[in-house]
């Protein structure tokens, strides 16, 4: 704050420093020293399964194979295909969700407790459960499809690179629908019932009233629900990994499983590294971008 | 503070009279697979071991069971230069790595007897002419088939393709063949199988890719064809693994199986298998211009090149791949010995569950896969252009050449010049 004013704060202010030392050298050790040494590892050519190498400092040279590697490109696109395609999904879910638990007029709590649940079950555990529903033969939904006819009786879900991304891109949004909807719930009750009231008294449809009182003012929740989904989806990982392992071949594979290859069953720490560093530069992009908008909105929604 | 480095000192000074005594004793670490029957024979084999060494005494470093995980810890303490464990187990396709790395010690100066073991078995344990490991354990991919519905094994992979066409289509079985498709190690030994059959292999004598030579493109064309225009092999293949393919046998929906021998005693199982005592098993039929063939798996033991008493350490070596710990670790743990003249031996045949006959028939077709410090990343290039290909999504031929591209750039890379090891 305005620290530079009076004399006798600027003992606080050395105070506070103090007091807040200790935590900021936490930081600094687990966050930011781990994130520096990734990136030197980035800049040297490291591959402990070839000992012989050495590890020699290339530059930017496992940028360079990363851009020219097609296999990351293929991740690059999925990752951001992914995050394009759930995200939306999940808002719009969550949205409608959340409308019905703020309109609720009986059993709130239940409602509410129940639609959390699939967030509250551990990621791994929700993904095993969607595999074994798209299993061809054995799997719930996989027989499903077939007996309404929606798909060929040998289809399996996880043999075609298309069809696999469904299993995942379900399993998100069931998931994290419920986290959508929680944020969102907390938007709409901040929102005054009496312009609600008034806008229906002036004989306004409950759309426009949606659309033009509701909605703008959920812009701030909405924005913020948006930016926690997309990180996350950025960094998609154990989904991924669990229900379909990437495959098949590598048609489900993100960056962040690519990298996860890399480093730890290529032991290419040197490229490894790099492909983490780029996934930190791409969500951390994101992030920056987003909370200027976001910054933005939330000015815009005050004025 | 002073209290605490008081302390911390008491600490350091008891543990190390603790430990003195023992300190007059050798310790050696043997690290390898301690789980189930194979944890209580290489247990009751350590111990037979140090009982005749006064001041020797054996322990038993646990590693997971998964390869994955064991191969990445054996890579951390090596490259770490640390002296434990002593003795190693490796899996076959890992020696190369070790070998080129300097990591595991070369074997020849202890002047080992080879000549009992199997030809493909000791050629995996050699690394540009020199013995880096000794044969432990051998496993080989086995053509399971139903005796049931069959007269017999088939000669040709004409005649496998022709007798799993009339299987499915009269519908004996659900499926002709199954084999484990998923995108894994286990595809690759598959792979390695067809191209032997059609004369083809992934690396040639000198380590040059040839695994896009025409013969290559006709063996992954050939296991396409099984499952999209013959359909004799399930689509779901290609999300299984042993443990999926041996159910699809066990349930009695296959005439033919790809599996390895664990599964034999497991499908010999009367309340849980529709198929017991009604298969037998061969090796993998030859195509055009290759030959019948079984993808080599297996263990080997290798010394810690850091190890601090490696003579000691070769003992133990020799003392567990002599035949009688051969035998009885074929008795305990239904595991097959790389030496030839234990096939000849009636205390094996009555040890295992498998008949002698047809065991020795697929391990004279035994085929290793390449000996490249680089497998591990070779074959998962491998992987995700063959699984590619299968699903398809890339032409057997698009998918070879891509395959073969990635490889030679891998040789490059590793300094391994694609012009044959340097």
């Amino acid at each position: 704050m305005n620290h530079r004013a009076v004399p006798i704060e600027r003992g606080e202010t050395r105070l506070a420093w103090l007091l807040v030392a200790p935590a900021v050298a936490v930081i600094l050790l687990v966050s930011l020293v781990p994130i520096a040494v990734t990136a030197w590892e980035a800049l040297h050519a490291h591959d402990l399964r070839l000992p012989w190498l050495g590890r020699p400092f290339i530059g930017a040279g496992n940028f360079m194979e990363a851009a020219s590697d097609p296999r990351f490109g293929a991740a690059l696109v999925h990752t951001v295909a992914f995050a394009l395609i759930s995200v939306p999904l999940e808002l719009m879910l969550g949205l409608a969700l959340a409308v019905m638990m703020h309109s609720a007029v009986r059993g709130r709590a239940f409602i509410r407790v129940s639609a959390l649940l699939p967030w509250a079950i551990p990621t791994v555990v929700a993904a095993l459960l969607w595999r074994f529903m798209f299993e061809a033969q054995t799997g719930i939904l996989a027989a499903s499809f077939q007996t309404f006819g929606l798909v060929g009786p040998a289809f399996d879900w996880f043999v075609h690179p298309l069809a696999a991304w469904v299993p995942i891109i379900a399993a998100d949004v069931w998931k994290t629908t419920p986290f959508v909807a929680i944020l969102l719930l907390a938007g709409l009750q901040t929102i005054d019932p009496a312009l609600g009231e008034a806008a229906r008294i002036d004989g306004a449809s409950p759309a426009r009233e949606f659309l033009t009182i509701t909605l703008p003012l959920l812009a701030p929740a909405l924005v913020v629900a948006a930016a926690f989904r997309m990180l996350d989806a950025l960094r998609l990982f154990d989904l991924a990994y669990v229900i379909t392992g990437g495959g098949p071949g590598t048609a489900t594979e993100p960056l962040s499983l690519y990298a996860f290859i890399a480093l730890m069953q290529r032991l290419r720490f040197g490229y490894g590294s790099a492909l983490s560093v780029i996934v930190f530069l791409l969500t951390f992009a994101f992030a920056l971008v987003w909370v200027r908008a976001l910054g933005r909105s939330l000015s815009g929604a005050r004025s | 503070m002073r209290r605490v480095l008081r302390l911390g000192l008491l600490v350091v000074a008891g543990y190390a009279l603790a430990c003195g005594p023992t300190d007059t004793t050798t310790r050696l670490t043997f690290s390898g697979s301690a789980l189930g029957p194979e944890g209580a024979v290489i247990r009751q084999q350590l111990a037979r071991f140090a009982e005749h060494r006064p001041g020797v005494r054996v322990e038993l470093q646990v590693t997971p069971d998964s390869a994955d995980q064991r191969h990445q810890l054996y890579v951390q303490w090596l490259n770490a230069h640390a002296p434990a464990p002593d003795v190693l187990q490796l899996d076959v396709i890992w020696m190369s790595e070790f070998a080129a790395a300097g990591w595991i010690l070369p074997l020849d100066a202890f002047a080992p007897g080879v000549d009992d073991f199997l030809p493909a078995a000791l050629a995996a344990a050699r690394w540009k002419g020199a013995l880096y490991a000794m044969p432990w354990f051998v496993d080989v991919g086995l053509l399971y088939w139903r005796t049931d519905l069959l007269d017999r094994a088939p000669r040709s992979l004409a005649e496998l393709r022709e007798m799993a066409l009339r299987l499915r289509e009269t519908d004996a079985t659900r499926f002709g063949l199954v084999w484990p498709g998923a995108r894994y190690e286990g595809l690759v030994t598959v792979f390695l199988e067809h191209l032997a059959a059609f004369g083809a292999g992934i690396l040639d004598a000198r380590g040059r890719v040839i695994v896009d030579d025409p013969a290559a493109i006709r063996a992954l064309a050939f296991m396409v064809n099984a499952l999209n225009v013959d359909r004799i092999v399930p689509s779901s293949a290609l999300t299984w693994q042993e443990e999926q393919v041996r159910f699809a046998f066990q349930n009695g929906e296959a005439g033919f199986m790809r599996n390895w021998p664990y599964a034999w005693t497991l499908l010999q199982d009367e309340s849980r298998s529709r198929v017991a005592r009604r298969f037998a098993v061969a090796p993998f039929p030859a195509g055009e211009g290759g030959r019948p063939a079984a993808a080599l798996g297996g263990a080997q033991l290798a010394i810690n090149a850091w190890s601090a008493h490696p003579t000691l350490a070769f003992e133990l070596v020799a003392f567990l791949t002599a035949p009688e710990q051969m035998v009885e670790r074929g008795r305990l743990a239904a595991q097959l010995p790389p030496r030839r003249s234990l096939y000849e031996n009636p205390e094996l045949a009555a040890a295992l569950p498998i008949p002698l006959d047809q065991v020795r028939q697929v391990l004279e077709a035994a085929v290793p896969r390449p000996a490249t410090p680089v497998y591990s990343e070779m074959s998962e290039i491998l992987q995700v252009r063959i699984h590619r290909a299968l699903t398809g999504q890339q032409p057997p031929a698009a998918a070879l050449q891509e395959a073969a591209r990635e490889m030679r750039a891998l040789l490059m890379r590793a300094g391994l010049s694609a012009e044959g090891p340097t």
